[in-house]
């Protein structure tokens, strides 16, 4: 372990690695692609060296998966080739790829949940006997040295569905080295680990490119990027757009480079001041609900951004459930603008203003095989109606009132009648967003709203809350994102285990601060909520 | 500079040879069903210039599309919705025997009877809603269950056809033809599906049924009362298949046990067929008229063609396959736009 830590010291100096071999290991050249006239790759050269760790940033739509798919043998590309030791690959068969060591794991884990670890890293076993029978003796031999190599230390008979996703990311892995993966692509892998785990898997990948592994890292958490990558390209609209080694690149430069501008940081904001002394629009008092929440209270002013900050199972996402009525408290009580609110259901919590933007995007907020328009427009149909009190909706009333939206949170889409699915994450969030803007809501609530999406949009979605929040709108955000708690919120609410353990104010909201409140010892924590 | 170079991308991507790929498969699952209608009524007219090729015959044919056509219009509804409705045929067959035993056994008049037995297909589409939202029973065995008893209860009601004590006014509604000699049964289903179609694109409860369709978390997170959209779904459904079985047992002149059971069938493959016309995969109501209009097409070109009656059920079932095929493709290709 320290041998191969002192190898991949060796490495990350720069140059020398790629100067000992005249050939880089895999060789992208002028790989194009376009999709339905829509250039999604354009003249993409890229170099790959065994042992190194090749981050891969960009925006949503950038082409960064387009050009994974092309590895894979999903996609096949326009023009271009990609040679693996001077030997070009078949594109457009995943069965070639896989043959010329590239595996590849995806952020939505390809596994089967109620089989073994074991199980699934042997899914599509390639060792066959002479009878043409797969080998499960020798293939769950060479399962088994793979997990222990990267330190596997649960039983490979677990169900997956009983592992954490940062386990079954491990599971991933030792099934593409024991299949002698010389490249392995990982997209987004650390987006539902926590710091901790993501470190451990951090070590895993900087053991595996020790070891002569080609990792391809893809990612939007800059940082580790900027950590843990030896050499990072950046891609925007489809083109390589920068391309360096590790140590000449910095945040505010990567940035930059998928952007094409600078972004505000969490030193540049201005903090407003809220009035807190009227009435709340939203007080929630000690409310509980299972395991999860235990015991919540808070309120919510006019005017301001609050933020629930802390780790994933933390009961943020139960909170804002039992908010907007998907789910009824066990006790405790709400009230909104004064008066008693005890939702029903979604509608009725809609009914009396308050509205939830989901964390699953695609699964619970858009409708996928809709337009633009229809998505903007589902809850606020009562706008569109040619009679008030009559059932028939004017299409011009509709289209202009999602023109409206469009143009108000520049939703970037060639028009209102434009399918959905077709928008970059970051724009179907805004229009998500608009869906509520003429609803007359009195608290929006909005679970991870940039979870997926690339800083740019995150900043325009960020200013889309606060458009809302200053024009009398309560907003209450969930957020992991700790730099995102900084940069966007007014007050922030840390919570852990069900509970509020503390409170944090204006120029109090530093990344350290959430950090330290979201570890915080429970007990110890009860004295600041009060 | 970058913005000419653009330009010059998306012409060059535009002329490659795989849009011609995609033109082709999107003038498929758009017009491909309209196409072959076409081109259906085209042979068969070449075919059969005097016997095909009339008026007559296509009122015939129309008069026949109707009854499929209000049914499968409700059928439509529940699709729409994401749900599945099986009892429409055994809908239909029931209420036609009963309106038709209300009037001989019970000697209600007319309008009673037939008030009473729509109600009666409302009454049973909403049981089919609640079973679906309330117990949460999967829709195929709900609704397969329901109509599975319907056909006992209409046994027990009466075993034997009803002939006797039927008004002549009764069967004047199919028989008769009110206007420019067109059959009554036409102007029924295009009532209905004007309605339908109206409530479906131009109405807040439409919108809402495509939004619960199209995904059901994100509706209810939009305020939408998923439950009761799909019990007016099933509800309608229920009412176009007591509207068939009316104007089937108007049109037969008795009432039969199990005479309607067959639409269920033809409903699914026209509604299937309709999800790939014009629209890629979605059910619509001006879809689901054109799959009705292929299957009624189909089966006279195919009689006065002397094609024997046994090829029917070969030609139903290859088209129903090809129906869930087509739109199947369709909204696959949907996907991957």
């Amino acid at each position: 372990m320290s041998a191969s830590v002192a190898e991949t010291d060796a490495f990350t100096d720069g140059g020398s690695a790629a100067g000992g071999s005249p050939e880089p290991w895999m060789q992208i050249r002028g790989l194009t692609k376009s999709f339905a006239g829509e250039v999604a790759l354009w003249e993409a050269d890229l170099d790959v060296e065994r042992s190194h760790v090749h981050g891969l940033v960009g925006a949503n739509g950038a082409g960064k998966s387009t050009l994974i798919r092309c590895l894979a043998g999903v996609t096949v590309a326009d023009r271009g080739e990609i040679r693996i030791d001077g030997e070009e690959l078949r594109q457009g068969s995943p069965q070639a790829s896989e043959h010329a060591g590239l595996a590849f794991i995806h952020q939505e884990l390809n596994v089967i949940p109620h089989f073994s670890a074991l199980q699934n890293m042997l899914l599509g076993a390639p060792k066959v006997t002479r009878f043409g029978l797969i080998d499960w003796k020798r293939s769950s031999v060479q399962a088994r040295a793979a997990a222990e190599r990267i330190g596997i230390h649960f039983p490979l008979e677990t169900r997956v569905s009983e592992l954490t996703v940062a386990e079954r990311w491990l599971v991933m892995i030792a099934k593409a080295i024991s299949r002698n993966a010389s490249m392995i692509a990982m997209d987004e892998p650390t987006a539902s680990l926590s710091g901790q785990e993501s470190e451990q898997l951090f070590s895993v990948i900087r053991d595996l490119a020790a070891n002569g592994v080609a990792i391809l890292y893809v990612s939007h958490r800059l940082e580790e990027v900027l950590d843990l990558c030896d050499r990072i390209t950046v891609l925007r609209d489809g083109r390589i757009v920068d391309e360096a080694m590790r140590g000449h690149l910095d945040k505010k430069g990567l940035v930059r480079a998928i952007i094409g501008h600078d972004i505000r940081s969490p030193e540049d904001r201005e903090h407003i001041t809220v009035d807190r002394t009227g009435t709340p629009i939203l007080s929630v008092r000690d409310v509980a609900w299972k395991q999860a929440v235990k015991g919540v209270s808070f309120d919510v002013y006019d005017g301001e951004v609050l933020a629930l900050g802390g780790l994933i199972g933390a009961g943020r996402t139960e909170l804002a459930h039992l908010i907007a009525g998907v789910r009824r408290p066990d006790s405790g009580r709400f009230e909104l603008d004064g008066a008693p609110y005890s939702p029903s259901d979604e509608a009725g919590a809609i009914g009396a203003g308050v509205a939830l933007v989901p964390e699953e995007r695609r699964a619970q907020g858009l409708m996928l095989q809709r337009s633009v328009g229809y998505n903007i427009n589902i809850a606020s149909l009562d706008n569109l109606r040619y009679v008030a009190g009559l059932p028939f909706l004017s299409a011009a009333k509709g289209r202009r009132q999602a023109e409206r939206m469009v143009k108000r949170l520049s939703i970037k889409t060639p028009g209102t009648a434009t399918r959905i699915a077709s928008l970059s994450g970051g724009n179907q969030q805004k229009a998500l967003i608009a869906r509520w803007l003429n609803s007359g809501i009195r608290l929006l609530i909005l679970d991870e709203p940039s979870r997926g999406v690339d800083v740019g949009a995150r900043e325009e979605i960020h200013d889309a809350i606060r458009e809302l929040a200053r024009s009398g709108v309560g907003i209450v955000v969930i957020s992991s994102d700790v730099e995102e708690l900084a940069i966007l919120a007014d007050r922030v609410l840390v919570m852990r285990e069900g509970r509020i353990t503390g409170e944090l104010t204006g120029s109090d909201i530093t990344e350290p601060n959430i950090i330290e409140l979201s570890y915080h010892d429970v007990d110890s924590g009860k004295g600041e909520t009060a | 500079m970058t913005a000419r170079s653009d330009a010059d991308l998306d012409t060059a991507s535009s002329r490659g040879p795989l849009d011609w790929k995609r033109l082709g498969l999107m003038f498929l699952s758009r017009y491909g069903t309209i196409f072959g209608l076409v081109m259906m009524v085209l042979i068969f007219s070449i075919n059969a210039p005097d016997t095909f090729f009339s008026r007559a015959n296509f009122l015939n044919i129309l008069s026949q599309a109707s009854l499929t056509a209000i049914i499968a219009a409700g059928l439509t509804y529940t699709l729409v919705v994401g749900e599945f409705d099986l009892s429409i045929g055994y809908v239909a067959s029931f209420v036609g025997l009963i309106v038709v035993g209300f009037m001989s056994y019970q000697g209600m008049p007319i309008w009673l009877a037939i008030a009473c037995s729509l109600a009666i297909g409302v009454g049973l589409g909403l049981v089919n809603g609640t079973l679906v939202t309330k117990v949460r029973i999967n829709a195929v065995i709900a609704t397969l269950g329901l109509g599975t008893i319907l056909t006992g209860v209409g046994f027990t009601y009466s075993a034997f056809p009803i002939a006797t004590g039927i008004p002549r006014a009764f069967t004047n509604i199919s028989l008769g033809r009110v206007l420019f000699g067109i059959p009554n049964p036409v102007f029924f289903m295009l009532g209905v599906l004007i309605v339908l179609w109206i409530v479906l694109n131009k109405t807040d409860i439409g919108q809402k049924m495509q939004a619960v369709g199209s995904n059901i978390e994100a509706a209810r997170l939009s305020g939408i009362r998923v439950d009761r959209i799909k019990m007016f779904a099933f509800a309608t459904a229920g009412f176009c298949s007591a509207l068939t079985g009316t104007l089937l047992s108007s049109l037969l002149g008795s009432g039969t046990l199990g005479t309607a059971d067959g639409y269920l069938l033809d409903a699914f493959a026209a509604v299937f067929l309709g999800s790939a016309t014009l629209r890629e995969g979605e059910f619509h109501i001006v879809g689901t008229l054109v799959g009705v209009l292929i299957l009624a097409v189909g089966f006279n070109g195919l009689a006065i063609l002397g094609a024997p009656t046994h090829f029917q059920p070969i030609f139903k079932g290859g088209i129903l396959i090809l129906a869930v095929g087509m739109s199947t493709l369709a909204r696959r290709y949907a996907a991957s736009n």
